[in-house]
């Protein structure tokens, strides 16, 4: 067949190009027209040469319906229009717009070449539908949790072994719930015993039906029209990454509400999203036991219960990675216990920065967190360990020390950790200049130094960019994206992602915030696939500083040998550098 | 996903929490943005209103603005149909 191709257009033809790529290599013969041809030449063409199909294309949408109503009624009144099928695509094109005009057919934005050569050829198009499957990955898959380094090894064991032996002989009030929790689950009447060990709040709940402030019940018909909406909700999974299996994009969730959680993580797992992470309110780390039922809360933080996670749960896809948060407070142990049986992958705990930025005691949530280490490995579930004590000022070596204490811990209990740096524009480094030029350097530095100690896991976060994020949209989107595309280009195994709400205080996170930043980091990774990121000299030298600061911190630790003490007294953080032992829980301690 | 779309007819309720609005106001500084567009909001009908942010520039201000039809904890229209707005 003999096609003329025709851009109506002062310079776009590059999808005629391909059509005439495609037109040649099947036997057809062809005539492609530059652009901004003047209409009145191409009649005198087509007069000529008499093909079978007239194709133009139209990229520029002004003025677009005249022009192409111009040029049919002037193929018309050639006598070329029964004699020829003219079709007409590009992007200002619509199938409506074009059986208007009186074309024989239209190809619209996103159309593919095949689409069109079934149609001049008169063959079937099925349009293929890529469907994606995603699986649940194993993030700790691959890593031995060696210790590099044996001095590095040796003080850890040390440390280590003298916080298993210190809390051997002790307990809490959490633990002990914990362990009455455990027969309640399997069905045993002990809430009695239960409420015995928890703070008023807790009492008066189950006693009184006297509700927290702004907390309310969810009621049953709430619940199946939830369940209604949740099984209908159907997308095509996606994966953002480009070239590379790694990162795993996690996001945060915690509006209180566990519907819109829900509707949160369905938006979130549409966008692309592997993972996400269950944020509880604040007060419910300062308060002894936890409430049951499905309640919503009015405010940030949405309320551990095991009914609230196991309708979290219900949301999610079979994909999804879902961490529920352990480790701040008084319930440490006992919501690693919900959380394994609600069926989450991930738990959170980090006794060293749970007591000294997130308000507990130091001593309680030590012993509270190996207990919480010994589920974590009972219900392999593995627990990332955060260290946002580098918001409050802490130097990342303190703060990676602390990080290393309770990885290594963690693995001699038989769990598997996750080593969480933060991706961030910390006060230390703000002091210390190290990101006057950039903000790599100093973020591939703490990845180095972790690497040369330990064979585990790493996980950015929480989330990535922390502190370099504005209310502006973009930006926000931006540092987000280019902080996964470091976070890509080092190889390292997930990351967190704040939404464009990020630095948005006062009031709720949309769902539009969240897709904003999925949108923005699929972007990311496409730019670079396998590319890297390449950094100064300067990151190795900040490296070996880490390295060597972690060293001393974990030499003063051990030598301490009071891993409590150490805490209490500044070793991993001072108050000058924002490291505030907690006051909720102390005194609470007792041996058994 | 034709969600809802039998029991829910106005896009209103199809919202799962706020409304954005971005644009470009001439005005005179940051605050005359703000006042300018929390007004409008209102007049819009909306009451639950905030500027997320702000930057003006000499006689221009970008500015996005944000209106929550539904809040965390909210008996969402989403969920419970037209009766919950």
């Amino acid at each position: 067949m003999k096609f003329v191709l025709f851009p109506l257009d002062p310079v776009h033809d590059v999808a005629l190009k391909m059509l005439n790529r495609e037109l040649l290599k099947r036997g057809h013969q062809t005539i492609l027209l530059p652009p901004d041809t003047k209409m009145e030449e191409v009649i005198e063409i087509c007069q000529k040469e008499m093909p079978d199909f007239i194709m133009v294309s139209r990229t520029v949408g002004y003025g677009a319906a005249e022009l192409l109503a111009r040029f049919i009624d002037m193929l018309d009144a050639a006598g070329l229009r029964k004699k020829c099928k003219v079709v007409v695509g590009g992007k200002a094109i619509t199938k409506e717009l074009a059986a208007e005009l009186g074309y024989d057919a239209g190809f619209g934005e996103r159309t593919s070449w095949e689409e069109v050569i079934a149609y001049v050829e008169g063959g079937r198009f099925e349009r293929e539908e890529i469907t994606v499957k995603k699986t649940k990955k194993d993030i700790t898959q691959g890593y031995t949790y060696e210790v590099r380094d044996s001095a590095f090894r040796e003080l850890l064991d040390e440390i280590s072994d003298q916080i298993l032996a210190w809390a051997k002989d002790r307990t809490s009030l959490a633990i002990e719930r914990t362990k009455i929790k455990e027969k309640m689950l399997e069905g045993e009447d002990l809430l009695e015993e239960y409420l015995k060990l928890c703070d008023e709040v807790v009492v008066s709940y189950f006693r009184k039906n006297v509700l927290p402030k702004k907390v309310r019940l969810i009621t049953k018909e709430e619940k199946e029209k939830f369940e209604r909406l949740v099984n209908r909700i159907d997308f095509n999974e996606r994966i953002l990454r480009h070239s590379l299996d790694k990162p795993l994009v996690f996001v945060q969730y915690g509006t209180g509400c566990p519907f819109m959680d829900a509707m949160h993580i369905k938006v979130s797992e549409a966008w692309g999203a592997d993972g996400v992470l269950h944020f509880d309110p604040s007060w419910g780390a300062r308060c002894e036991g936890l409430l049951e039922g499905l309640l919503a809360h009015e405010e940030d933080g949405s309320i551990i219960t095991l009914e609230n996670l196991k309708l979290i749960k219900s949301a999610l896809n079979s994909s999804t990675l879902w961490c529920v948060r352990a480790h701040r407070g008084l319930n440490t142990p006992e919501t690693v216990l919900l959380a394994a049986r609600a069926g989450a992958d991930l738990t959170k705990i980090n006794m060293v920065y749970g007591s000294l930025n997130g308000g507990t005691d130091p001593e309680r949530l030590t012993v509270d967190g190996v207990y919480a280490l010994q589920l974590s490995a009972r219900y392999k579930l593995p627990y990332d360990i955060p260290t946002n004590e580098e918001l409050g000022g802490v130097p990342a070596h303190k703060a990676f020390a602390g990080m290393l204490v309770v990885a290594h811990l963690g693995v001699k209990l038989g769990a598997r950790p996750i080593l969480k740096p933060l991706f961030c524009y910390s006060p230390d480094v703000m002091i210390n200049d190290y990101m006057k030029d950039n903000y790599v350097d100093y973020n591939v530095a703490k990845v180095l130094a972790l690497r040369r100690i330990m064979d585990a896991p790493i996980w950015p976060g929480e989330p990535i960019g922390f502190m370099t994020h504005t209310e502006d949209r973009v930006q926000s989107a931006m540092t987000t994206a280019l902080h996964a595309a470091l976070a890509s280009s080092l190889g390292l195994d997930a990351i967190t992602i704040a939404s464009t709400d990020e630095a948005y205080a006062r009031g709720a996170i949309t769902v539009s915030a969240r897709i904003d930043t999925l949108r923005a980091v699929a972007e990311a990774f496409r730019f670079f696939g396998r590319a890297r990121i390449e950094p100064t000299k300067k990151a190795e030298e900040y490296a070996e500083n880490i390295v060597n600061g972690i060293y001393e911190t974990l030499k003063k630790v051990a030598e301490r040998q009071d891993f409590v003490a150490a805490l209490y007294e500044g070793l991993f953080g001072t108050r000058e550098e924002g490291a505030n032992p907690g006051r909720a829980g102390r005194g609470t301690v007792r041996k058994c | 996903m034709n969600l809802l779309e039998s029991e829910v007819g106005l896009m209103i309720e199809k919202i799962v929490d706020a409304i954005d609005i971005e644009t470009t106001l001439l005005c005179k500084d940051e605050e005359d943005a703000k006042n300018t567009a929390v007004q409008y909001l209102k007049s819009l009908g909306f009451n639950d209103v905030d500027v997320v942010f702000v930057e003006h520039n000499g006689f221009a201000a970008r500015i996005r603005l944000r209106a929550y039809v539904f809040r965390p904890g909210d008996r969402y229209a989403w969920i419970f149909g037209g009766d919950a707005r």
